[in-house]
């Protein structure tokens, strides 16, 4: 190799380092924290690794009620995934396979809810749900996780289903198959990529959102991790220990999920577009 | 094939409905209570726009206008320009690259409460780490989230942070829809690494960089959780955006009427953003 190669190649590692070191510091750092006491993580002059390992925080918080939160935010997630997908297929394919009056403007309010924050419908909502009274409801909640993800599911499907040989489902329909049959037993089988990108983006959504639910749930007995967590934020003040051990609790799992199945995810991010 | 309008539907309905029931619902019933005076649920008399002219010259509501202008221009400027530096760094397909694709991915994955929580521990005085880069570098950097102006700078580090990725990403799906025999003539033109750059990537991947930026203003302009968990809205309402307001006014003052007039005035700054995300769709041919 050339200097010139070998200088580039260095400068390329060192930049890549420091990107890495951007992203991954604050986690890292936390994670390896959650593990220590709280005099070793007050210490002004910081060390990387305990001094003393210790479980103390992570004992902490499931005494003071994650376990509850856990199961919550896992009954919630299950839940909007599946009434999303159920939903979102079925619909995916009326849009990608049929010609009507008004798929224009379909196809127009799925973007433009897909592209509506949430924030700004967190006053309306609430407003509804309290009129009909889901506030403070799991139920509710998977409504509403629902409706604000069906969209991008819809689009996931619908632009999949398009990429699909059309003939396939002739031939079952010749074959005696009803349209639904076609869908369940032909359609949805060859379109697992398809299926579990919109899975992956549902599920991050329910399990990380916060503001919605922070919104709707009030009592303790219905609430999810992320609300879990903002009441230690109030509840154990300065005391980082157990926060940071409730906060990898909430995101282990979620990047172990993504760093296997990462490409879906990205599909996700770009709205469609998966690769089989 | 024999495909009627009244089947297309029946795969439809369910799924339109819901988004009747808990988008466009909510939406037409917020417009309802922006126009009555509302305590604590209690709908009061009509006040046509009242809530709204309140609203609009309230000297704390306009701090919030300014604030999340200065927040979502700053944090779009950063944001995108990390983005889009990442996504040239990162577009070769190496295993190096693929690694650190996943690694800049994760504060974008994780809970966005988590990732600012983190955050916040990191910019306080109790983790240490300022205390020491202080002593290190022989700086005087305060309590970094108790002074106005560092507390936006924090604000729109945590941007960075979390979304130059997603950037990244819009921008690396964008890159791949250039077909390489474009590239590939432009080398045997002559055209150096510049001029392709110029000329043949950067003309076609404007749609790409237009919907990112839109993506990106919508999120900045509308996210509560950073400034709710990070900054509280402080110091002395240095980092209260609109978001927040909303948050607080709806939530903490239960006054609905006034919380759901800035709902709404918020709503038709997304409608506008996403007209426009519309038109960059339709320039593209995404949309059918």
């Amino acid at each position: 190799m050339k200097p010139t190669q070998v200088a580039s190649g260095v400068a390329r590692l060192a930049i890549s380092v420091l990107i890495a070191a951007a992203a991954l510091l604050p986690i890292v750092w936390g994670l390896l924290s959650s593990f220590k006491t709280p005099q070793d993580i007050l210490q002004t002059t910081p060390r990387w690794l305990p001094a003393t390992f210790t479980l103390e925080n992570y004992i902490s918080i499931f005494k003071a009620g994650t376990g509850g939160y856990l199961f919550n935010s896992i009954l919630v997630s299950t839940g909007t995934v599946a009434l999303c997908l159920a939903l979102g297929s079925v619909a995916g394919y009326g849009l990608a396979r049929f010609q009507f009056p008004g798929k224009r403007a379909v196809t127009v309010s799925i973007i433009a809810v897909m592209s509506i924050p949430v924030a700004s419908l967190l006053i309306p909502t609430y407003t509804l749900m309290a009129e009909v009274a889901l506030v403070n409801t799991r139920l509710g909640l998977i409504l509403v996780y629902s409706a604000y993800q069906l969209p991008i599911v819809i689009w996931i499907m619908a632009t999949y289903y398009q990429t699909l040989p059309e003939e396939l489902e002739w031939s079952a329909l010749i074959d005696g198959y009803s349209r639904a049959q076609t869908l369940w037993k032909i359609v949805l089988p060859l379109s697992r990529p398809a299926l579990i990108a919109a899975t992956l983006f549902v599920l991050t959504f329910a399990w990380n959102d916060f503001v919605v639910a922070v919104t709707l749930l009030s009592a303790d007995s219905v609430r999810t991790l992320p609300i879990g967590i903002y009441n230690f934020l109030g509840f154990y003040g300065r005391e980082w220990g157990p926060l940071l051990a409730a906060s990898m609790v909430s995101i282990v799992p979620l990047v172990a999920l993504f760093v296997a199945l990462q490409r879906f995810f990205i599909a996700g991010m770009t709205g469609g577009g998966v690769k089989g | 094939m024999t495909a009627g309008p009244r089947h297309a539907y029946k795969y439809l309905w369910p799924a339109l409905a819901l988004e009747a029931a808990f988008v466009f619902a909510p939406l037409l019933l917020s417009i309802y209570y922006s126009l009555h005076k509302v305590r604590y649920f209690e709908l009061g008399a009509m006040v046509w726009f009242g809530n709204y002219l309140d609203v609009l010259s309230h000297p704390v509501f306009l701090n919030s206008l300014q604030v999340t202008a200065l927040f979502s221009l700053s944090a779009l400027f950063f944001t995108f320009l990390t983005g889009f530096g990442l996504a040239f760094f990162l577009n070769r397909d190496g295993p190096m690259s693929v690694l650190l694709r996943t690694v800049v991915l994760i504060p974008y994955v994780i809970a966005m409460l988590v990732g600012s929580m983190l955050l916040k521990w990191l910019f306080s005085a109790d983790a240490g780490l300022i205390a020491m880069a202080n002593a290190y570098f022989s700086l005087t950097v305060p309590t970094i989230l108790a002074d106005p102006k560092y507390a936006m700078a924090a604000l729109v580090a945590n941007a960075i942070w979390r979304d130059s990725a997603f950037a990244m990403i819009m921008l690396m799906a964008g890159l791949k829809s250039i077909p390489p025999s474009l590239i590939a003539a432009a080398r045997i033109d002559g055209a150096g690494w510049w001029m392709t750059f110029h000329r043949i990537i950067l003309p076609l991947l404007k749609p790409a960089m237009l919907i990112t930026m839109v993506r990106l203003l919508l999120h900045f302009a509308n996210v509560l959780t950073f400034p709710l968990i990070l900054t509280g809205g402080g110091p002395n309402n240095a980092t209260d955006t609109v978001a927040l307001r909303i948050f607080r006014v709806g939530f903490e003052d239960y006054d609905l009427g006034r919380a759901n007039a800035m709902a709404i005035l918020l709503c038709i700054f997304n409608v506008c953003a996403v007209m426009l995300l519309l038109a960059a769709f339709r320039k593209r041919g995404a949309v059918a």
